[in-house]
């Protein structure tokens, strides 16, 4: 196993992931057999170039790949979600910190393989994501209450029912409005005197929730900004209101792709503290995504590096920056923290990331490494353990099957 | 900008509009020739002429003419419709009504089909529903109106005979009376089941040839718009949210595919009073389409004046509809820009 050492079970285990387009030049291998863990509560950063296949490896926990053109070439993608908190189910108490769930494990599901409807269940509930741009994640037709609110209908009905002051075996209109799935003729049921109070109760409580999520975020006036739409607020705030829906039902898994590349430098800051703030609070594992090195350092307990669908280092933060050992990683170490580039461009890595169609059997970064030898352009090298809990993939590292291993002294610049 | 001040303020330049509108058909009618014409006979003497145009101030300068005219709608006077034989303002309201009621049912068949075969293709890009689709909204957008009108005639009149022609049946007609002018409302008024499916039954082809053009539009562009939809990010934050794909199509791609299909809709308006004339031809439908196309041959000016000055209106208050319908599906709109 790559970082089997660690104690507790992860919260998911992707295995082998293979992540295929149909393209009009041929198939492209977006992520080709990628294998990683997330540990539970840990914060793991996935970085790499753009177009290195971050976002598909994060959006195949949700199945968010449009199919066709994508194909599911392979691998599994497990999740170990938490169990519900025997002591107050799921609603919050002292036991489980106000979380909901306990440390125990509910049973681990393969994320492509369980149906539609439950990988629905899962989604906004368990696994929850937050987009690159909050200003186009976001609905604009409709008010940020009325988005949040839909994780509540979807994911919380019982709550809502209760909450609301009304027997939990209420049926009919009244439940279907609260789970969002109204039918033909609900419009004038709900518009009943009896069930339009009822109607009114179920939309107060769901109001509260609305904005106790809100809250967490750290917005002022969490009330008045459920009536707002989109355009009105800032992209700082968006994100906020993004992060409070995805955290509104206390996911064991957030997907972060990106979240802070659309805002400036200053909101960005903000915006990581709060996610780092409640991620802590929640013991909420995060999967953040990002192109920025010296970002994803500040944030996360592990780094994984990604290169052309494969990832190519794993670690400890500190073991990474301090003992980075693939060629690739030393080389965005040597482009990242510098004021005079841009961010997201890696100015000292010349060329740019291969084509992935058809990639051949040999090392994905040859033709851009210093150091490339004989061995590389024969052998694919596979992930191996260099050190506790960091493993890489270079033949520097780990003997190749044939041909001349490379070195850190050959530079072929 | 407030929605109130809006609409206040777009009423107040209506009437400004409204008077430059009529300068306009007035001038480029009277270029036209003289509206005495329809009046003369070959028998007349010169002076015979000169007397009617003096009854008729046609003797005034052009301007004073002008001002005769505008003063007489003023008081609702349109003038006199010599193909009808009436004044124009009698029988303006009966054409109308009969106009009205065929250009609505073209149009919630337009509306209603459009939109929902347009989702229903969007919703299922590059697959065979979406290709049908396609075929009929190609054909509808190609085929001239008068082709397909007149192969539906022989096909369901001349041929299996089971549909009618006209407007109503003649007795069913008299059976009732017909306070609104609109046959179908008429019906439900006096609560005649007979005269309503007689209504409706007359409705059917004239309402498939107009809307079917007008339906092709609306579902093409449900359609681009939809699948454009489909593809940005806030639909796949809805699904990651858990939600039914039914949901996600429903209540937030197709909110937002239907903020550009809503102008169009707008301009299909145009597209349906336009072809009210050939469909009014080919079935018979005594309606100002077919008014204004005996007025046409036989220079019936003060007829033509007032429909092209009521479609005017009529384009700038349904324009009015459209923007508002727009800034409240889109609340990026900001009105008065
Ligand atoms: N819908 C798609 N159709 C075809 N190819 C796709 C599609 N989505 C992704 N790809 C391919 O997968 C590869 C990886 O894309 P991905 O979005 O995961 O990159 P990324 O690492 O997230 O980059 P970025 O930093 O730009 O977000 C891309 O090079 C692209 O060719
Ligand atoms: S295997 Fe060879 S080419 Fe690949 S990164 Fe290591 S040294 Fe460079
Ligand atoms: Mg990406």
């Amino acid at each position: 196993m790559l970082d089997a050492q660690h104690g507790a079970a992860p919260v998911a285990s992707v295995r082998d992931l293979k992540v295929y387009f149909q393209t009009k030049r041929g198939i492209v291998h977006a992520v080709d057999g990628v294998s990683f863990d997330i540990r539970d509560g840990e914060t793991l950063g996935l970085v790499g170039e753009t177009g290195c296949g971050k976002s598909v490896t994060g959006r195949s926990f949700l199945r968010l790949l449009p199919v066709p053109p994508g194909i599911q070439a392979g691998g599994s993608v497990m999740f170990n979600g938490h169990a519900v908190c025997a002591a107050c189910a799921g609603v919050g108490c002292g036991a489980c910190g106000s979380t909901g769930r306990q440390a125990g494990r509910d049973s681990s599901v393969d994320l492509l393989g369980i149906s539609s409807e439950d990988m629905r269940r899962i989604r906004g509930d368990r696994i929850a994501m937050i987009f690159q741009d909050p200003g186009k994640a976001l609905n604009p037709t409709l008010p940020i209450g009325a988005q949040i609110a839909e994780v509540f209908f979807q994911h919380r009905t019982e709550e809502l029912i209760a909450l609301a002051g009304l027997p939990a075996d209420t049926a009919g209109a009244i439940r279907r409005f609260a789970s969002q799935s109204p039918r033909f003729g609900d419009g004038w049921l709900l518009a009943l005197p009896g069930a339009r109070a009822q109607r009114r109760q179920v939309e107060a409580a769901l109001a509260k929730m609305v904005a106790s999520a809100l809250a967490e975020t750290q917005v002022p006036n969490p009330v008045k900004l459920m009536a707002r739409y989109p355009h009105e607020l800032s992209g700082g705030m968006r994100q906020r209101v993004m992060i409070a829906q995805a955290l509104a039902c206390n996911p064991d898994l957030l997907i972060a792709d990106e979240p802070t590349t659309a805002l400036d430098v200053t909101v960005e800051a903000r915006i990581l503290e709060l996610i780092r703030d409640l991620q802590q609070r929640r013991k909420t594992s995060v999967l953040y995504i990002s192109h920025d090195l010296s970002l994803v350092r500040r944030i996360s307990d592990r780094v994984a590096v990604m290169y052309a669908g494969r990832i190519v280092e794993i670690g400890a933060t500190a073991e990474i920056f301090a003992n980075p050992r693939h060629p690739y990683t030393r080389g965005l170490m040597a482009a990242a923290p510098s004021a005079d580039t841009p961010r997201g461009k890696l100015a000292a890595i010349r060329g740019t990331v291969p084509e992935l169609v058809d990639p051949p059997s040999a090392c994905r970064f040859l033709g851009r490494c210093p150091h490339e030898a004989g061995a590389c352009r024969s052998n694919d090298p596979a992930l191996q353990v260099v050190a506790p809990g960091h493993s890489v993939a270079c033949f520097i590292d780990h003997p190749a099957p044939s041909g001349e291993r490379p070195t850190y002294d050959r530079v072929t610049a | 900008m407030q929605l109130r001040d809006y609409i206040l303020r777009r009423l107040m330049v209506l009437p400004v509009l409204i008077i430059g509108v009529s300068i306009v058909v007035f001038t480029l009618t009277r270029i036209g020739g003289s509206p005495v014409g329809i009046y003369l006979s070959h028998e007349m003497t010169p002076d015979e002429v000169a007397e009617i145009e003096a009854r008729f101030n046609l003797d005034k300068p052009v301007w004073v003419q002008y001002i005769y005219w505008i003063r007489g709608i003023a008081m609702g006077d349109f003038g006199w419709s010599g193909v009808a034989a009436a004044p124009v303002a009698d029988v303006f309201p009966l054409k109308l009504a009969a106009t009205m009621e065929l250009a609505f049912a073209s149009g919630l068949v337009a509306l209603f089909l459009g939109i929902a075969l347009g989702t229903y293709a969007g919703a299922r890009r590059n697959r065979l529903p979406d290709h049908l689709t396609r075929i009929v909204a190609v054909s509808g957008a190609s085929l001239p109106q008068f082709w397909f009108g007149i192969l539906l005639l022989i096909i369901f009149w001349a041929h299996i005979g089971i549909a009618p022609i006209g407007r109503s049946d003649a007795a069913i007609f008299a059976s009732i009376a017909h306070p609104t002018g609109l046959y179908t409302i008429d019906a439900i008024l006096a609560g005649s089941p007979t005269a309503l499916w007689d209504a409706i039954w007359h409705l059917v082809l004239p309402s498939i040839t107009l809307g079917y053009g007008a339906t092709a539009i609306v579902a093409r562009m449900m359609r681009s718009a939809l699948v454009e939809e489909l593809q940005q990010d806030y639909v796949d934050a809805a699904r990651a949210k858990g939600l039914a794909e039914r949901i996600v199509l429903k209540r937030h791609a197709r909110r937002n595919a239907l903020v550009p299909t809503v102008t169009v809709i707008g301009l299909t308006f145009g597209f349906l009073l336009q072809g009210t004339i050939t469909v009014e031809i080919i079935y018979r439908w005594p309606g100002l389409g077919r008014w204004m196309a005996d007025s046409v041959l036989r220079g019936d000016q003060a007829t033509l004046m007032t429909y092209v000055l009521f479609t005017s209106v009529l384009f700038l208050v349904v324009n009015l509809i459209v923007d508002l319908v727009y800034a409240n599906l889109d609340r990026r709109v900001t009105l008065g820009k």
